[in-house]
């Protein structure tokens, strides 16, 4: 990503002060250099929290729900991946467009935090910031700088990246991005799952997913998850029991993968928020892969294409005779 | 020295099949109408559309325990609400395949294209499913605890 | 809501359930089921005494619910559902458990198996019928008029008992003359009559009825609506018209196989019946000697397995009047079996003997071999009862063949959502009790488009039609079920996934007015258009739009109860 923190400050700034927009959702430093946290700003005062680097990871997505009826134009900053979000919750009718003002950011990749310290051998405390340099970062340390390859350290969903542009956006802030040199067959690792027996499947999750503790993180972070009245919380009926069993988990991740069939953008988002460091991308890849190889669907791309659930072909694949 | 005698007791699966209301149900009725006799397994429940079954409730079943659940309805083209069963064909195709990506058999969920005059069709699914699940052997996702 | 309060009502059907069922085991197992305040066992629940006792228990103990498992719901379910509403019961607290069609008849030889089947099967009826609520119909205005699609007999006879009881009838038919087939034959077996004379009189009728609007040569091109409010469009010789009926009959007849066997189409001397008839009506039927007649011709063979009814008679008919255009030819008559039911047709038959027409009686696997230049000249046939294969000289080969649906039935089936069966002729709702009706509201079905039948039968058929369809007419007012969908605007989120999966574009989304979530932008789902599938509530991600009587907690509590499950 070539655009600096300075160059987004000037742009936010400049929307706020000629009206464009009455709240920005950006992104300030947060608890250590290898965090951000959502930053949410209601005017130019404090313009100085907004920081752009390879940290910022969060989907901001998410917070445009907040802003529904809140009177006055929202403001928020995308990369590719939160963008195609954008893209989904107007499809459903979250926000409406003419509410939002997107600042797109093409971005080239963020680091992922633990890939970064484990290669690098280092505690968070001795890093004070990381930068884009094309194909490496430049992470500068307490004691000295040194850069690292950006294929070692990238975020998992940056490795299969397509959309490093914002597909929808109001402006652009920095250059677009030309090429990801390292973006490959974007499904391997669900072909990786699909070839293994059928035992093995379920050796695999059944592993993986009595992991989980049902803390509901994924589904609080991801940006698609709209419901305010979630299935899950409901009594009647009730979709899974309270108790926290392989069984239960199972239920609970697939009807999951189902309601945001055709919706997951492949942000990220559930796996990084997940305390458990369950699989949770090599699960909703699989019905990504799938809504593309049977119904020619890819989320997040055009306003008007219609969810892959609610349309049909004639000539559908019919395994079913 | 007594021989214990091993009871063996032949596995009879729970097999759940909705059914829409114009074609599988009223072909699962000519069935009987006409008699044909098939295995005792399998419980209907009938809905106005296949396209009501949503994969949420599939998902249910089959962790409660059921052995298989099949989704019976018209045959494409033929749906009395003109779409239903194309939306209910898209859904299956995804859930079958996920059910299979986490290690579920395929054949435990099944959806077919049953009119109301295929009488014989319906008595053969029901024998053909019941054969599947049987050869498959009890559901284990009860017992993932 | 008061504490559910379900009775079981568990039926014998004679034997036909309860000869394989253990009824009474099946009744004290529903005593003890969740709610149930009262069990029983009837002969017939759908007898005067079965429906009484149903009244009398409501009242006795104070049910709030009741199920019922006997037969399929297809049949019964208005008889039971206005049983409960003349107990003051709403008649959406009711329902239907089938332990005769899914249970007794198809596991006769396993009745212990059957009694548990039987079993589960009403504890899953109980238990949806827990969260059964009291439902309220939609009212709709009918359309005082009716749509007869084809102007054969069936047809015509339709729409005059229609147009004479008073209703407005459009009557379309794709021909540029009314009348059908029957104008086409020579001659009516029994009566021996002229069809010209009997269907000229109904065309007249037909013509002249006031309420009888013909539409002319034309083809029913879209239908849209449900029953007491189609919207039809038709295309009349090249312009499109559009009207409004309630109700609408089908009556588009069948078409004459033309076979590709006996050197049909290559021989001139081979006809078809039809033919035979178009030939002697318009007096070209040139000099015979040998006359011979095979039957069920490409009929009740593998790919085609049915009997047409009507070609018996026709080819015996017409052998007997070979016999007397020509009282020396020698006329055989070729058949697998002779269907000559009832006691003119059997009479017709003894006299065609008697008058010299020679029945000679083949098999399937020894079908007749016809042989000749240009034209047939003889005809090889292994005669049965003989035990000895014979040659027949001959110079007329006529072929009964089967009534074939029409090349449009699939169509007009679709347009329709009327069910086509077996070999694709119409299907009623019921094979026994329902025949002139299908299983879409509002939509009729008479004559040979339904299945092969004799003039007669398509008259009668044609009546009871139309009597079937003045039922919604004259009651003026089409209830439509209580099935429809609703939303809660309190949880829907206002994604529009439901409005994008109605086939029927009855759910839409606009700004709730409800006190507290004014502005809110939900769903609503117009009663008028919704059909009742559902598609909506499999979509929607929260459940907060539901089909009533197929809610979610109602399906969810079947699969609980058949999975043991609270």
């Amino acid at each position: 990503m070539k655009a600096t923190s300075a160059e987004l400050q000037t742009r936010v700034k400049d929307l706020f002060e000629d009206g464009t927009i009455s709240h920005f959702i950006g992104y300030e430093t947060g608890s250590d250099s290898l965090r951000v946290a959502p930053c949410f700003l209601e005017g130019s005062q404090e313009i100085g929290r907004l920081v752009w680097n390879p940290v910022c990871a969060n989907n901001l997505a998410k917070y445009l729900l907040d802003f529904k009826n809140v009177p006055g134009r929202v403001g928020i900053m995308v990369k590719g991946c939160d963008s195609r979000s954008v893209v989904e919750l107007l499809k459903e009718n979250q926000i409406d467009r003419d509410r939002v003002f997107i600042v797109g950011v093409p971005c080239s990749g963020i680091v992922d935090r633990e890939k970064l310290l484990q290669v690098m051998g280092i505690s968070p405390t001795q890093v004070v910031a990381v930068q884009d340099e094309g194909d490496s970062f430049l992470v500068t340390l307490t004691d000295g700088e040194q850069r690292v390859d950006k294929e070692k350290v990238l975020r998992d969903e940056c490795l299969v990246c397509r959309y490093p542009n914002p597909p929808v956006y109001d402006v652009l802030t920095g250059e677009t991005v030309s090429r990801l040199p390292w973006v490959g067959d974007d499904y391997s690792m669900v072909k990786e799952q699909e070839a293994l027996s059928l035992e093995e499947k379920a050796t695999y999750w059944n592993r993986e997913l009595s992991q989980c503790i049902r803390c509901y993180a994924c589904r609080n972070i991801c940006p698609v998850c709209t419901c305010s009245e979630c299935i899950f919380d409901k009594k009647a009926p009730r979709w899974i029991s309270k108790a926290n069993d392989l069984s239960e988990n199972l239920v609970y991740h697939l009807i999951r993968a189902f309601h945001v069939a055709g919706r997951c953008v492949d942000c990220g988002e559930c796996e990084r928020a997940c305390p458990m460091n369950i699989p949770l991308r090599r699960l909703n890849k699989k019905v990504e892969k799938d809504m593309l190889e049977l119904f020619n669907y890819t989320a997040g791309i055009d306003v008007e294409q219609q969810p892959p659930l609610t349309t049909y072909r004639v000539d559908d694949l019919d395994e079913f005779m | 020295m007594q021989k214990t005698k091993e009871i063996q007791t032949e596995f009879k699966p729970k097999i759940l099949a909705f059914c829409c209301n114009w074609c599988a149900y009223a072909g699962a009725d000519l069935a009987g109408v006409s008699r044909f006799q098939m295995p005792t397994d399998v419980r209907v429940i009938r809905v106005m559309c296949s396209g009501r079954v949503p994969p949420e409730l599939v998902i249910r079943a089959l962790a409660n325990g059921l052995d298989g659940v099949m989704v019976l309805g018209c045959h494409p083209g033929d749906c009395h609400y003109s779409e239903g069963n194309y939306l209910t064909r898209r859904r299956a195709h995804i859930l079958k395949r996920l059910l299979t990506y986490i290690g579920i058999e395929p054949e435990r969920f099944q959806l077919r294209w049953v009119s109301a005059s295929e009488g014989a069709k319906f008595s053969a699914v029901v024998k053909e499913v019941t054969d599947q699940i049987t050869a498959l052997g009890p559901n284990r996702w009860a017992e993932k605890r | 809501m008061a504490t559910p309060r379900i009775g079981a009502f568990i039926c014998h059907c004679g034997t036909n359930i309860g000869g394989i069922v253990n009824v009474p085991e099946v009744v004290e197992y529903a005593k003890g089921l969740p709610y149930v305040a009262h069990a029983e066992a009837n002969l017939y629940t759908c007898s005067e005494e079965g429906i009484s006792s149903i009244k009398r228990a409501i009242e006795q103990y104070d049910l709030n619910r009741v199920v019922v498992a006997s037969c399929t719901p297809r049949t019964h379910q208005p008889l039971f559902r206005s049983a409960c509403a003349d107990a003051g019961l709403n008649p959406y607290l009711f329902e239907f458990v089938n332990i005769r069609e899914h249970c007794s008849w198809i596991h006769r030889e396993h009745h212990q198996e059957a009694t548990e089947k039987a079993k589960e099967l009403v504890k899953m009826g109980v238990a949806k019928a827990r969260w059964l609520e009291a439902q309220q119909e939609f009212e709709s205005d009918i359309y005082p008029a009716g749509m007869v699609i084809g102007g054969g007999i069936a047809g015509m006879s339709a729409a005059l008992n229609l147009a004479n009881q008073g209703f407005e009838v459009h009557l379309v038919e794709k021909e540029p003359g009314l009348g059908g087939r029957l104008l086409r034959l020579n001659r009516i077996f029994t009566i021996d009559k002229d069809p010209r004379e009997l269907v000229e009189n109904i065309v007249k009728a037909v013509g002249n009825h006031p309420r009888i609007r013909v539409h002319m040569p034309a083809s029913v091109k879209a239908v849209s609506g449900y029953i007491g409010n189609f919207d039809v469009s038709v295309d009349e010789d090249g312009q499109e018209t559009s009207f409004k009926v309630g109700v609408i009959i089908v009556a588009t007849g069948a078409q004459v196989l033309k076979p590709e066997l006996y050197g049909y189409g290559e021989s001139a001397n081979v006809l078809t019946q039809l033919d035979l008839e178009e030939k002697l009506k318009d007096g070209e039927l040139g000099k015979f000697q040998n006359v011979v007649m095979i039957n069920c011709v490409g009929a009740r063979i593998p790919e085609r397995p049915y009997c047409s009814r009507v070609c018996c008679m026709t080819a015996i008919k017409n052998a007997a009047l070979m016999k007397e255009i020509n009282p020396e030819a020698k006329v055989y008559l070729l058949y697998r079996d002779l269907m000559t039911y009832g006691v003119e047709f059997e009479q017709y038959y003894r006299d065609a003997k008697e008058a010299g027409v020679r029945f000679i009686r083949y098999t399937l696997d020894a079908l007749p071999r016809v042989s000749g230049t240009e034209s047939v000249e003889a005809v090889k046939v292994y005669d049965e009862l003989m035990d000895m294969e014979i040659e027949l000289p001959c110079d007329l080969l006529v072929l009964a063949t089967p009534l074939i649906p029409n090349d449009d039935n699939e169509e007009l089936s679709r347009m329709l959502k009327a069910s086509t069966g077996d070999g694709g002729f119409f299907l009623e709702a019921h094979v026994k009790l329902r025949p002139v009706e299908f299983a879409m509201d509002g939509v009729y079905v008479a004559g040979t488009c339904r299945w092969p039948a004799d003039i007669r039968e398509s008259i009668a058929q044609g009546y009871a039609a139309a009597s079937e369809a003045m039922i919604p007419l004259r009651q003026g007012l089409v209830k439509v079920e209580a099935i429809t969908a609703v939303v809660d605007p309190r949880i829907c989120k206002g994604c529009g996934t439901c409005t994008l999966v109605c086939p029927f574009e009855a759910a839409g989304l606009k700004e709730c007015e409800i006190r507290g979530l004014e502005g809110k932008i939900v769903s609503e789902v117009n009663a008028a258009l919704c059909k009742g599938c559902g598609l909506c509530a499999a979509a929607c991600p929260n459940g907060a739009i539901q089909q009533r009587g197929f809610t979610d907690v109602e399906l969810m509590s079947m699969v609980n109860a058949m999975s043991g499950k609270r």
